[in-house]
């Protein structure tokens, strides 16, 4: 047992076997394959905000939930409560974890917690404090102030949203958005999203001819119609950029002035007063759009963008506001998406 | 030359070879570091509307009847606007069904599906896109290879960061579909996901230079046209449009999210062609850009100079890791064995930078970032691949293909291996 031979032998047994631990796994893993099948590729509810909605549209079809008997219990066990004028929920009995459906437009008790989906056959209309997990309305949805939805919430007509209020996840509605002051949010979507109920008049877009004609100073031309300029660029006022801009500092475009492309900086964007960019407005730094301005295209910002008493898209063309930090103030009027991938809140 | 010199001379290039492998794997580190606990940065992922812009999107196919139908399918179902989408397959000299089969789908589909057919002129992908390119002034033109099969939502992805008029190409994420066929295709599958969750991603995040891969990408006609086009007797026209369009100040974005199905080679002499062909092809790059990318650093962020140099070096490694070798193996029959530290620098440092491979480190956080749990068990079996990706590249680095600035250029292709027909999948 002495001998060096063997000692050696064993030694390099012993390595040998620390050396394959790891393939011991591997080769488990080879014969008998348990993860080989090709990853999942985008899931179908992403770039889909109405996802959830749809699911749940289409589940609550299957299990009669829309029919004029309500079942008390889903296929899957769970108990089905309907609140009605005739048989409201119980007030003293603030949570709950049944299946709610709202067979009409009879306010939910204040400070009601809805921990299950919620079905609502006709007009919802929410008292304050109310939370609800997951919301579909067939019709309008009107929620309180202070309420909050922790999963989504969808409109079949027009969601109403009032101050002080949580949407986490997904607000989408078919027809319109209408957020108070302090709603905090995450991801909206609708032909059209405004803050507090006040129409804001789009900026005029005037023939081109109408302006001076602007041309950055110092800028590199990447193709026809086509600005880099090296630093920061003021669109002076009343006067139009043909074209698309990028710059390295940032971009302030004047009153009135106008741009036909669309603009990048990497420092902040300002759109003041009046001003139209016709195509999209990024930036990594902040972009603000200023009272009465107007930006067609999608606004893209690595930091946030503040919108004010302005109008972003049009009925006929939809976009998108993305950032990580979006404040709305009263008046903005979006059509299209808002998505604040970190802090969504209108304020006054 | 005295043996004192011949040392000397070795320890000098010694030094220099674990200093490049050095920077290799610090960046690698420094990527796999930044992807487990930086910022994930996606700007343009949440652009859900807007007046999209019109759209070309080009599939390239040399004998490719066994997959392109599955492609052109894919691509038919995808969510872009109709009036703004044209689908161009090109067919360049095909001697299989592929004509017949793109004639068959423009009949089919008139208008949406408007096939470009090539009997002469430069063979070659880069040629057969410059001159398809040529008959559309379409906003974005986007690239598939006959055998990606996207999901419906990724054209609306991929053509989203072109709303920032700074970015000029876009590439997004490749999934292997045929993961299970064998130990080579679980390890590339391995491989791409270390490459693009982490690599590209990373360069993503840290504004240097995300490559432009030639598939599942594309490219702002603007850009293309202000970097005078796609190069045709370019052996890597991605790689090449990459850093023309870096250099000529444009963004290229890399899009996690953006995920299309691709085909793998399932035998090795394919791999190894495939790996031998991007060697070649990003050498020729390095030569032709090396000088112009570190001649523009007074435009360009310094860090975006010096990823853009490691990216283009990349193919090179393998060659400094031989020598590396080489000059130790010297040392130490001369009687000057090198240090023992260095020897494991270069070791490790080797493993994790070798051409196109996921390092070690790379997969292991990416998998944990796919939230694959059990495919990282095969981990060990990448030396395998390491060791065939090293001596491939360094073959293809060595021959004279690799450093010609023009040559007459052909189609390469991967072997395709696909028997039936493929849906496009979403979860």
């Amino acid at each position: 047992m002495g001998s060096p031979t063997l000692t050696f032998v064993l030694l390099l047994m012993a390595l040998l076997v620390w050396m394959a631990i790891p393939l011991i796994p591997a080769f488990m893993e080879l014969m008998r394959p348990r993860d080989a099948s090709p990853l999942d590729a985008v899931g179908n509810d992403a770039g889909n905000l109405t996802y959830f909605a749809e699911s749940f549209t289409a589940r609550a079809t299957r299990e009669g939930l829309l029919g004029t008997m309500v079942p008390p219990r889903l296929s899957d066990g769970t108990a089905v409560r309907t609140h009605s004028v005739g048989q409201p929920l119980p007030v003293q009995r603030t949570a709950f974890d049944e299946f709610i459906v709202l067979m009409d437009s009879e306010p939910l008790p204040e400070g009601t917690e809805l921990a299950s989906e919620c079905l609502a056959r006709l007009t919802v209309r929410g008292s304050a404090n109310v939370t609800y997990r997951a919301l579909l309305g067939q019709r309008d949805v009107y929620l309180g102030p202070r309420s909050v939805v922790q999963r989504w919430v969808h409109a079949r007509g027009r969601l109403e949203v009032a101050d002080n209020s949580r949407l986490w996840g997904r607000a989408t509605a078919d027809r319109q958005i209408v957020l108070g002051t302090n709603v905090a949010f995450d991801r909206l979507e609708s032909d059209v999203i405004r803050v507090t109920d006040v129409e804001t008049a789009e900026a005029p877009v005037l023939p081109t001819g109408a302006y001076e004609r602007f041309v950055p100073r110092k800028a590199r031309e990447l193709g026809p119609a086509y600005w880099r300029v090296e630093g920061g660029v003021s669109i002076p006022a009343g006067s139009v950029l043909i074209g698309s801009l990028i710059a390295t500092g940032s971009i302030v475009v004047n009153d009135g002035a106008r741009i036909t492309g669309s603009i990048k900086a990497h420092g902040e964007v300002i759109v003041r007063n009046g001003a139209v960019v016709v195509g999209s407005v990024a930036a990594r730094d902040r972009v603000t759009i200023e009272r009465g301005a107007r930006v067609s295209g999608p606004i893209i910002s690595e930091t946030a963008v503040v919108v004010e008493a302005a109008v972003v898209g049009s009925s006929g063309k939809k976009t998108t506001i993305t950032a990580p930090i979006v404040r709305l103030l009263p008046g903005a009027t979006v059509y299209g998406a808002v998505m604040a991938a970190a802090d969504g809140l209108t304020v006054s | 030359m005295s043996v004192a010199t011949l040392v000397s001379v070795s320890n000098v290039v010694l030094w220099f070879c674990i200093a490049v492998l050095a920077i290799y794997t610090l960046r690698h580190y420094f990527f796999t570091l930044n992807r487990l606990f930086g910022r994930h940065r996606q700007p343009f992922v949440d652009i859900l509307q807007a007046e999209w812009p019109s759209l070309v999107v080009f599939v390239p196919a040399h004998n490719e009847s066994r997959v392109v139908r599955d492609s052109l399918d894919a691509l038919l179902t995808c969510d872009y606007p109709e009036d703004r989408l044209k689908i161009v397959p090109i067919d360049d000299r095909s001697t299989d069904d592929t004509r017949s089969i793109l004639i068959e789908y423009a009949e089919n589909y008139p208008g949406r599906v408007v096939p470009f057919l090539r009997d002469d002129g430069i063979p070659g992908k880069a040629a057969a896109l410059a001159d398809a390119m040529a008959l559309h002034t379409d906003e974005v033109f986007l690239v598939f290879d006959a055998d990606y099969i996207p999901g419906t939502r990724l054209l609306k992805q991929l053509v989203s960061p072109f709303f920032d008029p700074e970015v000029g190409a876009v590439m997004g994420r490749v999934v292997p579909l045929n993961v299970g066929v064998s130990l080579l295709t679980r390890l590339l599958d391995l491989e791409r996901a270390g490459g693009y969750q982490v690599d590209q991603q990373a360069r993503m995040n840290l504004r240097l230079v995300p490559q432009y891969g030639g598939t599942v990408g594309g490219v702002r006609r603007a850009a293309l046209d202000h970097v005078g086009g796609w190069r045709v007797d370019s052996l890597a026209e991605d790689t090449d449009l990459t850093v023309r369009l870096v250099i000529a100040g444009w963004e290229v974005v890399y899009q996690n999210r953006s995920e299309c199905y691709e085909e793998v080679p399932e035998t090795w002499e394919s791999r190894i062609r495939q790996i031998k062909r991007w060697a070649k092809g990003h050498n020729q790059t390095l030569r032709r850009y090396l000088g112009a990318l570190i001649r523009n650093r007074s435009d360009l962020p310094f860090w975006q100079v010096l990823d853009g140099v490691l990216l283009l070096g990349v193919f090179v490694v393998p060659l400094v890791l031989l020598a590396g070798w080489l000059c130790t193996i010297a040392l130490f029959y001369a009687g000057y064995p090198p240090q023992w530290g260095r020897i494991t620098i270069l070791a490790i440092s080797s493993f994790n930078t070798v051409g196109n491979f996921a390092a070690f480190f790379q997969v292991a956080a990416a998998s944990r970032l796919d939230g694959s749990r059990e495919r990282i068990r095969m981990l060990p079996f990448l030396f395998l691949g390491f060791l065939v990706s090293t001596v491939s590249v360094g073959r293809a680095s060595l021959s004279r293909a690799s450093w010609l600035r023009g040559q007459p250029v052909q189609w390469q292709k991967t072997e395709r291996h696909r028997e039936a027909r493929v849906q496009p999948r979403n979860k």
